[in-house]
């Protein structure tokens, strides 16, 4: 019950369009969620002071969905129920897939920053968007990276068990075998318990079977634990991940032995100039951004846009709004195609350096 | 790598041994499961976090690593003394003479409130244990130990070596023997039970202190919650012991240890937590009383 909070006064006055942002805001990846709700407060905050949306002002509902499938779907109907006409979220696939049924029966038009495993759209629902990348594109990223840039020929495969985690590390292998043509060997592949804090005997194993590098699907909690634990247990090779491990607390939990992890993310958007004078109005408000914070601010630029062109408030019109339209937002051009899928992404390897990440490789064409 | 599943399984199972210990005592003397002994090694590896960050901050540190270390251990076992004692005179005395049941509902409703105190008081994100703590270690033949490792193995090895000493040869030892034996008779003769009930739940609490700043170094990071299953593994390891009995607390930690650490490292880290609680369950079966337990008399 706690976990949904109306930010503001919860009215029902019809001279308010509501809209909503969901994702983990307790909890060990509560800095992800509100990293997503600043980012949405902040587009809401700017079409407020130009006026509001169709003569009305926006009201923003944040939802609490504790990275749990099943509080997801909680929150998803607590949405419904509360005429919320859109929704920024959720940030996990895991709650992102079955909050999206809840939407799809109430046509309520979902667009997520972040959720990248495949079945968030092929699902082929009309009103679920994403303006992320997905796994199957950053996996086989990853797996470039590994064949051609680090030549690696044995590698390890860990996995969290979560839709997101257990698969892009599905992605990441079929590319690998494909790509690296009987070359490049599998070794160890198992899963972890997410939330669990020890991995010393998964390391263990993985060490005895001698690889070059590990690949890990999961987030920054057990992200950061894994190559810390790696590093005392004197495994010196390199981890490679995804865009859940890409968090400024993946650093804290890790220290030094961070140092030197590959990430696939997409370009760095705070070096975009299009993405300046959010970045200051961010900075100001929040402090530093989050890697997510301006997908959401431009998840809800889309969803804010959307409502504006059906000119209503009905969740089917601003669904086939959006697939007709096309934002010129901070993370480049958006336009979605039949599935809901961004038509042009990029992903490309950061690596950890000095306690922060930054660019570091680009596949060729 | 045998060597290193061995290493890594002690050092988790003489965190185990610790807190079963203060399980096994409490329930040696009251015949009460206190579960809410969990959470104090939760708050006891918050406090470490806490008290070693204002060491750091006020300097004691740059001066002397070891000083911090020794008073961040020091007073997060002082504060989890009185957070046990207090937890023993507010939630279970007054239920001391009622049904058997109300002291057992009293300690999980304990449990929440505690989990949940935390977590308001200290945010839900994940704490990080200040990295301060030299890397490195010995080598062992080909398997690396870390300083890490070696420490908590010695620390639990000493903690559990002085309460041995103590439950033996002192007089307050003798008393708490007594009261576990016998609760009236002890009384009759002029123990003040309740005192000894005091110490031993601030006994308990001390020891699970330390497993929970120890266990704070160890994997670096702590949350509210990590409580409740460090709470029912111990729990476990008391049973597998055989629960009321000192020295099977202690073999029922290592050996819970080392099969978690077997099992995730030969058979599948998926199912770590499963073979836990697999053990609970045969125990249970085919051995109710445990591995060192007697027949439980029938208590009145």
């Amino acid at each position: 019950m706690l976990a949904v909070m109306a930010s503001g006064c919860p009215s029902k006055q019809p001279d308010v369009i509501r809209i909503a942002v969901a994702g983990p805001m307790t909890g060990d990846q509560s800095k992800q969620g509100n990293d997503l709700k600043n980012g949405v407060e902040l587009a809401v905050a700017e079409w407020n002071d130009a006026g509001g949306l169709l003569g009305k002002r926006i009201e923003l509902m944040v939802g609490d969905d504790q990275h749990d499938p099943k509080q997801a779907v909680a929150v998803a109907n607590k949405f419904v129920n509360s005429g919320v006409v859109g929704v920024v979220g959720h940030w996990n696939s895991s709650a992102s897939i079955p909050a999206s049924e809840v939407y799809h029966r109430a046509e309520i038009p979902m667009i997520t920053p972040a959720s990248t495993n495949p079945q968030v759209t092929d699902r082929g629902y009309v009103n679920v968007f994403r303006v992320c990348g997905r796994d199957d594109q950053q996996g086989r990223v990853a797996a470039r990276f590994v064949v051609e840039k680090l030549q690696a020929k044995r590698v390890a495969v860990l996995h969290d068990k979560t839709t997101y985690g257990q698969g892009l590390a599905g992605e990441f292998t079929r590319a690998l075998d494909e790509l690296g043509g009987g070359r490049v060997e599998v070794v160890y592949a198992t899963g972890i318990i997410q939330g669990d804090k020890d991995f010393r005997g998964v390391l263990t194993t993985m060490k005895s079977k001698n690889p070059d590098l590990f690949f890990f699907g999961g987030i920054y909690p057990e992200g950061g634990l894994l190559i810390k634990q790696a590093r005392e247990a004197g495994l010196a090779l390199p981890m490679v991940s995804g865009d859940g491990v890409i968090d400024p607390v993946f650093v804290q939990i890790a220290g030094g032995a961070a140092e030197g992890t590959y990430l696939t993310f997409s370009p760095d958007t705070t070096k975009l100039p299009g993405a300046q004078a959010a970045l200051a109005k961010y900075r100001q408000r929040y402090g530093e951004p989050g890697p997510y914070s301006f997908y959401a601010y431009d998840a809800a630029q889309v969803l804010l846009e959307g409502i504006k062109r059906a000119g209503a408030v009905n969740g089917f019109a601003v669904s086939q709004a959006i697939h007709t339209m096309t934002h010129d937002g901070i993370t480049g051009r958006l336009q979605f195609d039949a599935k809901g899928d961004l038509l042009t992404t990029q992903y490309v390897v950061w690596v950890t350096r000095g306690g922060t990440f930054e660019e570091y490789w680009k596949p060729g064409a | 790598m045998l060597l290193q599943q061995l290493v890594n399984g002690l050092t988790l199972g003489g965190v185990y041994a610790l807190i079963a210990l203060g399980y096994t005592m409490v329930y040696g003397i009251l015949g009460l499961l206190n579960f809410a002994h969990g959470e104090i090694y939760m708050i006891g590896a918050y406090l470490g976090i806490i008290f070693l960050g204002l060491l750091i901050q006020w300097g004691v540190a740059t001066h002397s690593l070891i000083l911090a270390l020794a008073g961040a251990f020091l007073l997060a076992a002082l504060y989890c003394g009185a957070y046990g004692f207090t937890l023993e005179r507010i939630a279970y005395r007054p239920l001391r003479h009622s049904h058997r049941l109300a002291p057992l509902i009293s300690a999980i409703g304990m449990s929440i409130f505690l989990q949940n105190y935390v977590m308001l008081a200290q945010g839900s994100a994940d704490k990080v244990f200040p990295h301060v703590l030299p890397s490195g270690g010995v080598m062992l033949g080909q398997t690396p130990v870390s300083y890490l490792q070696l420490f908590i193995l010695v620390t639990s090895v000493a903690l559990m070596a002085g309460l041995h000493f103590f439950v033996k040869r002192t007089k307050l030892g003798k008393a708490m023997r007594a009261t576990a034996q016998d609760h009236r008779m002890a009384g009759l003769l002029g123990i003040n039970t309740n005192q000894v009930i005091s110490a031993t739940f601030i006994i308990g609490s001390v020891l699970a202190a330390a497993a929970g700043v120890m266990i704070a170094m160890y994997y670096g990071l702590v949350n509210f919650f990590i409580g409740y299953m460090a709470g029912i593994k111990a729990f476990t390891a008391a049973v597998l012991g055989g629960i009321g009995h000192i020295g099977g607390a202690m073999l029922g930690g290592f050996l819970l240890g080392l099969m978690e650490s077997l099992g995730a490292g030969y058979l599948s880290s998926e199912y770590k937590d499963v073979f836990a609680f697999l053990i609970l369950i045969v125990v249970l079966i085919v051995r109710p009383t445990g591995l060192l337990g007697e027949r439980q008399r029938e208590r009145v």
